[in-house]
């Protein structure tokens, strides 16, 4: 039997709402979103929604990408265009997409999870929130500069970079760097909150063992942004500089080094890559048990690492830049260094298969796409640790074979992760059920689409087919014809999910508090949690994940009144032997 | 209730909220002090880009430039320094709670960062390169200028903290304010010993 | 709360005597299946037209084995329990609290370590054979008689010094090839080298990156700008192959390509002498071509650009003067 509300009403998650709780999606209740609000659970789901806005805006750029990229010519857009497409892409999916988007995850749930009423610093948190959209703004602007936006890919590889054809000092690249450090300020912002929250403000009795896992992933991802970002943020300054006032960092004219800036570049941005994918292993670790209803496998050793992972993760960047002039030694070194991050990987991965493996499972959309989202990552890794290794990597860097590598996992993994999350926490966001139809449907189309459009890729890399090209000969056409359909699969996959969102949201079912019967402080609490989450802070007394024991996991009733009652006694006893 | 906590042993440096109110307090300095880590990474970086400038160069130095003087610099440096100790003196009168001690030696403070700012200008206008005058003249602008805005950033914070003073009851909720300032001061002027070895010893 | 007994047993019974036999069996069908893909990977790439692919695509063919291994074992476990561990209907009861084992835990962090070591041994002894046949840049060039890996290809048995060793000169620009034969006094924008010789090069770009690219090669090399550098390979193929810029380098990248002719040497004497003889031309570009017509153009439907810059002057080119690069991948042996 679980134990999920073993405390005072055995049946909460069938009971009706509270009747207090203000009924989610009344007009007075939606206008906060777009108000400035310090509730850390309206700011997530700004950062969410936001962030969302943002991936279906690079979604369709890459459709016009796809849809250039089904004929050998450059016949759909420019060349400069489709040079200009790739780049905010890039751009817009990673600083605009996937950062805010787990920012919000982040926001939403650490607070509940850890029992804390909200963040450190609400204001702080507010004012990164807003952040987003205006460093937002400021990239889409670039579209409508003379001479359109950056032209240089995500990287802004200098001396590309510093071309400005246009001699303007108000060009699509200085443009793109002010929206690129905006974009840090905020995440350290968001950094420096988000851990001085996890070190600072848990509820009594929640020792570092004790929090859940996506609470250590989030904690190991933001203090790889506290490291890594500023040296991105000196590489973006010195670019600036060079870009708009003349000095010569980068400039190998007059004597600058191109390949320093490479390394500042992928110094953080190799790291950003463990920032976006540790939380979605969050993810992972909190879904499979609550729909495998077993414990999490190796609670301690996964948790664990993620810190490994932070650590080993700023010590590889230069598989990037195999190719780039670098040493033989180096080559080597970082070629180990970064084979080696399969270990604590590899420990996740069985664990998580462990802890599936002999469950009663529920294939919710949730944990189909949970598991969708194992698999392509288990694919994107082995074909990492086929990169990683320099010789054959010098001869699939900048092809296809690359870009493969990175969608299976950030768009296999993250994003299908990315939905396991909002189909898990949905009804406790909105206090709504989703339709589980319509879920399964956009899974079966998310899936399909992402093999169709990303597997094509890697044939394609392997015969050497270079990446950021608007034409190609045509010995490639047939596997990029596959891609773009697959491409356009996926584009149409995100409709019924946000058909089923919008719908949902305003007219679902009731979802009541917890309706997966999960255990978790933030099922303990109404659907949506009220302001400031907890009546009384929560008394921690087991570690997490106690499916199929009866362990309570709390000492006391969180959602406010606690009676005296035979359980709590035998919580008393239990809590005695746990220490 | 109660006979629950008695078998509860909450971890007693975890702080458990009181109820209702979000304990800001508490957690800035800690969450300062995460901020200066990660700033110090910044000038980490561009020390490293400066060792790997300075060690990669074929001329380093602009032509008919023959190097840095180091005099002015190392008064400089010796003020900077001592100011870290001075500021540390007006903490200790704030928390005796002699008010006025803690201000004159905290416009000390104040006065000996201005000093150094104005060496620091000095120093600039009588230099014979600009920060367009190849990798050296980049990168020494923007070391000593990125510093010289921290040390602004620093007097200014002091101003700020100084006058604050003056409200009553100001440190009724905690000497944060002040604490904090100081503390970055004492980033800066590490900071500063760093850079100082970097550009003016390291020939 | 479950005792550490129960659990222990609850592993037990997961790890029967009758399931390690069916497991056995299973990881035997995934090894054959592993290797038989490791097989299909040569067929993934392209021609081996050098020394240097014949490393790497073993390389790939033994790593495409191990990640199908890993793959299928972990993926069939997880469609195993999709398939036959699922949640009867009204079944609201949990599984079996295993919260660890030691003992896998430490197999399984055990198993990605030797793995690891086995590929990186594998990828370092593979690039330090490239070392010796001469791609790798840094490494210092000794003249090492070079005997490519598998005895079975068409090689002479040793790789001789070419007389005209000289290193050819690559000029890269925005978007041009300009290949330079110092010695015989020819410039080209195609690249001619003769087969089962080390072709020496020296590597310089007067813009921006660019990447030296031939996927029949398996080598790739940045450009960097204010950089000479030495880049060596050892064709063995004779057929015509295309040769990429491979690192991003603005808006005609993607036609920044041109031909590589592998031919015998006296196939490839000839051509330096009859190209010796030729005037040189400026040569057609791809670049130039569209700049020229977007220019002419009224309404401007890109974006700004750099200007390419003008067309190199060669003794022999064979670009044609179309927008559509040519499909010159597969290799009719040249005469
Ligand atoms: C969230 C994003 C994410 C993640 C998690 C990863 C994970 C990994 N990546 Fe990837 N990568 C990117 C995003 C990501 N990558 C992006 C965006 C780029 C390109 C950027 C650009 O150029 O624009 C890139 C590029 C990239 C390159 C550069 C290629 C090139 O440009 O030439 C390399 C090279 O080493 C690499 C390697 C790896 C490795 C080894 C892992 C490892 O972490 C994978 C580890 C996981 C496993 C191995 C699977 C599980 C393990 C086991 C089951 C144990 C047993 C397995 C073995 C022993 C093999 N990646
Ligand atoms: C989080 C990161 C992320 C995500 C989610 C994606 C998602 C997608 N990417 Fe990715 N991509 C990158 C990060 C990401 N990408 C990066 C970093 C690069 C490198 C850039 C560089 O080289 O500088 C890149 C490069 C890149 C390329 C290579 C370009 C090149 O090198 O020339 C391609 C090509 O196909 C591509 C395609 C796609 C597609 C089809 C999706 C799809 O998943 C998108 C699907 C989503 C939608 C389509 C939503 C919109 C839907 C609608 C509006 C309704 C339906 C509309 C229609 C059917 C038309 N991307
Ligand atoms: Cu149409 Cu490319
Ligand atoms: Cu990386």
């Amino acid at each position: 039997m679980s134990n999920a509300s073993v405390e005072t009403r055995p049946n909460s998650q069938l009971a009706a709402p509270d009747p207090q709780q203000p009924e989610p999606g009344a007009p007075e209740n939606w206008r906060r979103f777009f108000s400035f609000s310090t509730d850390h659970k309206v700011i997530g789901i700004q950062y969410i929604v936001t962030a969302f806005v943002f991936f279906l805006f690079g979604g369709l750029l890459a459709m016009v990408m796809r849809g250039e990229l089904i004929t050998p010519d450059a016949d759909l857009v420019d060349r400069t265009v489709y040079n200009g497409l790739f780049t905010m892409h890039g751009t817009i999916m990673l600083f605009m997409w996937t950062f805010p988007m787990l920012n919000g995850l982040a926001n939403y749930l650490v607070p509940l999870m850890i029992g804390a009423r909200d963040m450190a610093f609400p204001r702080l948190n507010a004012i990164a929130f807003w952040l987003v959209p205006i460093f937002g703004v400021i990239l889409t602007a670039s579209f409508f500069v003379p001479g359109g936006p950056s032209q240089s890919g995500w990287w802004a590889y200098p001396p590309v970079s510093l071309q400005n054809p246009t001699g303007n000092l108000i060009n699509g690249q200085s443009l793109w760097l002010v929206a690129v450090a905006l974009s840090g300020v905020s995440s350290i912002m968001g950094a420096v909150n988000i851990v001085t929250t996890i070190f600072r403000m848990r509820a009594p009795g929640m020792g570092w063992f004790k929090m859940p896992a996506f609470v250590w992933t989030v904690f190991s991802a933001q203090i790889i942004q506290l490291i890594g970002l500023p040296a991105l943020t000196a590489g973006a300054v010195m670019l600036l500089l060079d870009l708009t006032t003349g000095t010569s960092f980068f400039d190998p004219v007059k004597g600058g080094d191109p390949v320093l800036y490479q390394h500042f570049f992928w110094f953080y941005s190799h790291p950003a890559v463990y920032v976006i994918v540790l939380p979605i292993f969050g993810v992972f670790s909190e879904i499979f048990p609550v729909y495998a209803r077993k414990p999490l496998f190796g609670y301690k050793v996964v948790v664990v690492s993620s810190l490994l992972i932070t650590v080993l993760s700023l010590v590889v960047w230069v598989h990037h830049m195999f190719a780039s002039g670098t040493p033989g030694w180096m080559r080597m070194l970082f070629m180990f260094s970064t084979m080696a991050i399969s270990i604590p990987t590899g420990i996740k991965v069985f664990a998580w298969v462990a802890t599936v493996w002999g469950g009663k499972l529920r294939l919710t959309s949730a944990m189909l796409f949970g598991l969708g989202g194992l698999s392509t990552f288990l694919f994107a890794g082995i074909t990492g640790i086929m990169l990683s290794s320099a010789p054959f990597d010098i001869h699939v860097n900048n092809t296809y074979f690359v870009v493969g590598h990175f969608h299976y996992v950030i768009n296999g993994a993250v994003v299908m992760g990315f939905y396991a999350a909002i189909y898990h926490w949905f009804p406790k966001m909105t206090g709504r059920m989703y339709y589980e139809g319509l879920g399964k449907l956009h899974f079966a189309l998310t899936f399909i689409g992402i093999n169709l459009i990303f597997l094509p890729m890697h044939p394609l890399g392997l015969m050497g087919m270079p990446r950021r090209v608007a034409s190609y000969d045509p010995e490639f056409a047939f596997w990029n014809v596959i891609a773009s359909l697959g491409g356009f699969l996926l584009g149409v996959s995100t409709l019924p999910f946000i058909l089923n969102m919008l719908s949902s949201w305003t007219r679902g079912e009731q979802a009541g508090d917890n309706p997966w019967r999960a255990i978790g402080l933030e099922w303990l609490v109404s659907s949506p949690p009220p302001h400031e989450n907890f009546e009384e802070i929560p008394i921690i007394v087991s570690p997490p994940y106690g499916y199929g024991s009866d362990e309570p996991l709390v000492s006391n009733n969180p959602k406010g009144t606690f009676e005296e009652s035979a359980a709590s006694t035998q919580i008393a006893n239990l809590a005695g032997e746990a220490n | 209730m109660s006979s629950v906590n008695v078998n509860v042993k909450p971890d007693p440096t975890l702080n458990s909220q009181a109820a209702h109110s979000h304990e800001e307090e508490d957690h800035r300095m800690f969450g300062f002090i995460v901020f200066l880590l990660s700033e110090s990474v910044i000038f980490f970086s561009f020390f490293v880009g400066y060792i790997v400038y300075k060690t990669n160069a074929t001329d380093w130095l602009p032509a008919g430039f023959e190097g840095l003087e180091i005099k002015e610099p190392l008064i400089n440096t010796v003020v900077l320094v001592s100011s870290s100790f001075v500021i540390y003196f007006a903490e200790r009168f704030l928390h005796k709670e002699n008010l006025w001690g803690f201000r004159l030696f905290w416009l000390l403070t104040m006065a000996m960062g201005s000093f150094f700012l104005y060496g620091q200008a000095v120093e600039w206008m009588g230099l014979p390169f600009g920060f367009k005058d190849g990798v050296f003249g980049g990168t020494f602008y923007l070391l000593t200028g990125f510093h010289g805005l921290h040390v602004l950033t620093g007097v200014l914070l002091q101003g700020l903290m100084l006058g604050r003073s003056f409200l009553p009851n100001n440190y009724e909720e905690g000497e944060f304010g002040v604490e904090a300032t100081s503390l970055f001061w004492h980033f800066v002027d590490v900071i500063w010993i760093v850079l100082f070895l970097l550009i003016y010893v390291w020939r | 709360m479950a005792t550490n007994d129960q659990r222990t047993t609850d592993l037990n019974k997961v790890l029967n005597r009758r399931r390690i036999i069916n497991l056995t069996g299973l990881a035997i069908a995934n090894l054959l299946i592993s290797l038989w893909m490791g097989q299909q990977a040569y067929s993934w790439l392209p021609p081996q037209a050098s020394a240097e692919s014949i490393l790497i695509d073993k390389l790939f063919s033994f790593m495409t084995a191990v990640g199908t291994f890993i793959f299928n074992g972990v993926v069939g476990t997880l469609l195993y329990s999709v398939l036959f561990q699922r949640a009867a209907k009204y079944d609201p009861s949990d599984g079996p609290p295993i919260e660890g084992n030691v003992k896998l835990e430490i197999i399984w962090t055990g198993i990605p370590i030797l793995l690891i070591l086995w590929i990186g041994t594998v990828s370092y002894q593979t690039y330090d054979q490239m070392g010796i046949l001469g791609s790798m840049t840094q490494k210092t060039m000794e003249t090492v008689e070079t005997v490519p890996a598998e005895p079975t290809q068409k090689v002479a048995t040793s790789v001789e010094e070419s007389a005209t060793s000289a290193p050819i000169e690559v000029h890269s620009r925005q978007w041009a090839w300009e290949f330079r034969y110092p010695k015989e006094g020819v410039s080209s924008t195609e690249l001619h080298l003769p087969v089962n010789q080390r072709a020496k090069f020296k590597l310089t770009s007067e813009d921006v990156i660019h990447g030296f690219f031939v996927p029949a090669f398996r080598v790739k090399q940045d450009i960097i700008p204010g950089k000479e550098i030495d880049f060596s390979f050892t064709p063995i193929r004779e057929g015509r192959y295309r040769l990429r810029d491979s690192l991003y380098s603005g808006t005609y990248f993607a036609a920044n390509q041109t031909d590589v002719v592998v031919e015998s040497e006296a196939a490839y004497q000839k051509w330096l002498q009859t190209a010796a003889k030729t005037t040189p031309t400026a040569a057609a570009n791809v670049a130039q071509t569209e700049f020229a017509q977007a220019e002419k153009t009224s309404v401007s439907l890109g974006w700004a650009t750099v200007k390419p810059a003008p067309a190199p002057i060669v003794n022999y080119s064979n670009q044609p003067n179309t927008s559509q690069p040519t499909p010159q991948f597969e290799e009719e042996p040249h005469e």
